[in-house]
């Protein structure tokens, strides 16, 4: 045989016919996954005991969890080779670094507890500001140019 | 003795699939990232009771996806074992829970697109602000339909084929809506505007526009109630009445004039609402079209006899509907639970 054709009588594929758990642990993995949209429903309820945040952050703990239970299990990742790195890795680190870099630029730009972080966009927001809050920018803006900020148009909003 | 190794243990078609959900990935990490981004960075966003949001529902729809996956691979294994009409079985069987995945959402839409909430102009009237563009587009769509009754009822008075009583009937109603029209423009545009004009950015100009999109739209949260026109007294006329109607009652969905007419289809003010609209829109829209996409692929695979030699090309389908699976699974909580 030429060396450099290709053994086609090897089957390259027999690990695959292998049971794994069969459908026993599929059915386990759908009760748990029942369960955990279960859970998610209940931080939406009026029996949760913690705050928002704690809520948001739980909420999405246990999506986190329901998507790797059908990635390592119906999509089968949990017994195949390192290529399964090779795809998710880089999709995941785009996604998570894309919302990290846009947390700072889009979603804080209003009142974060740092500071106000544009007043042009702080102007046209659907909310009012209070007094209160007029009050910090026009000190804020003060502060920077180190003068007193004289309005440039007559004030009649 | 050379062998010829492949590059990676699988067959080229899964290797394609798992390059094509990696890109898929990536797609919807940018959607729902603008999502997180955008929602997190709005000062006001609406609550799911004022957009028409129910979490139930969606609560359903996540259910039926995670049964259709389990469907799905199990019609992997029957094919693995070569057992042909179970595999179809199972099959057909994740293609009727996404077909009804799909029917649960049609109902979603229509509950947003008979609220007139829709993702863009033209349709969308959907206001952030109570302020005098809203003003201006109602009065602009009170007028349109004054001409528009106008018009309807010159045209049925003028109609041959209908008889008197019917044409009496159609006069009355026109009538009853030109009613309406005028005051709707008499008690809650009128004043406000006159107001605004008057004293530029005062608060009782604020407040009469606020008053007037309540009226429009009201939508009325029991958990956290803005009772901002409690110290009006509900006058004579039906339109200020309506706004009023169940004020205090925790009831399921107060009424506004949009509901009490359905024909007015007035602008609505949503506070965030245009930006809710988009981003709800887009992501279910988008998750819809891919959900689609996976029926018509079910619907060929159907065609074909599902044996072990099929086993590859029914895990690469199984693949991209798992992923249109966890796609929802991350969609569920950010889109009605947050």
């Amino acid at each position: 045989m030429n060396e450099l054709e290709p053994d086609t009588h090897e089957e390259p594929y027999d690990f695959m016919h292998t049971e794994h758990g069969g459908i026993g642990k599929y059915l386990a993995v759908f009760v748990a996954l029942c369960v955990l949209t279960g859970a998610s429903f209940f931080t939406y309820s009026s029996y949760w005991p913690f705050g928002k945040h704690v809520a948001w952050a739980f909420m999405m703990a246990v999506s986190c969890t329901k998507a790797m239970l059908v990635v390592m299990f119906f999509m089968h990742l949990l017994w195949e080779a390192n290529w399964k790195w090779v795809f998710t890795v880089p999709a995941s680190c785009m996604s998570i670094f894309l919302v990290l870099m846009l947390v700072p630029d889009i979603g804080m730009r209003q009142n974060n507890g740092y500071g106000w972080y544009s007043f042009d966009r702080l102007k046209y927001t659907a909310a009012p500001l209070s007094e209160e809050e007029k009050g910090k920018l026009k000190k804020d803006i003060e502060e920077d140019i180190g003068q007193e900020q004289k309005p440039l148009v007559s004030p009649t909003h | 003795m050379f062998k010829y190794h492949p590059a990676l243990p699988i067959p080229n078609g899964k290797t394609c699939v798992w390059l094509f959900l990696s890109t898929e990935i990536m797609f919807f990490a940018g959607l729902i990232g603008t999502y997180i981004v955008l929602r997190f960075g709005s000062t006001a966003w609406p609550t799911p009771h004022s957009v028409h949001l129910s979490e139930p529902i969606g609560a359903f729809n996540t259910f039926v996806l995670i049964c259709s996956s389990v469907s799905i691979v199990l019609s992997l294994e029957a094919a693995r074992k070569n057992r042909a009409t179970e595999a179809k079985g199972w099959m057909f069987l994740t293609l009727l829970l996404g077909s009804s995945f799909l029917g649960v959402k049609a109902y979603e839409y229509n509950a947003k697109f008979s609220h007139n909430i829709y993702p863009w102009y033209p349709h969308s009237p959907v206001y952030e602000k109570a302020d005098l563009q809203y003003s201006a587009a109602v009065r602009m769509r009170l007028g349109e339909l004054r001409v528009e009754t106008q018009q309807r009822m010159a045209d049925d008075a003028k109609n041959d084929r209908l008889g008197e009583e019917e044409k009496a009937r159609l006069q009355k109603e026109g009538e009853a809506r030109l009613a309406v029209i005028s005051n709707i423009s008499g008690d809650l545009v009128e004043p406000a505007e006159k107001e605004m004009r008057n004293n530029p950015d005062s608060p009782e100009g604020l407040i009469l526009l606020a008053k007037l999109a309540n009226a429009v739209y009201h939508p009325h949260d029991p958990h956290n109630a803005p009772h901002a026109s409690a110290d009006v007294a509900p006058g004579n006329s039906p339109v200020q009445f309506a706004s009023f109607q169940a004020e205090g009652a925790e009831s399921e969905h107060e009424e506004g004039l949009n509901d009490r007419y359905p024909w007015l289809k007035l602008p609505i003010m949503i506070p965030g609402g245009g930006l809710w609209a988009s981003t709800y829109f887009l992501l279910t829209g988008f998750h819809a079209l891919h959900v689609v996409v996976g029926l018509i692929v079910f619907v060929i695979v159907l065609t074909l006899t599902l044996d072990s030699t099929k086993a590859g090309l029914i895990e690469n389908v199984g693949l991209y509907w798992h992923f249109v699976d966890i796609v929802w699974i991350f969609l569920f909580p950010l889109l009605y639970l947050f």
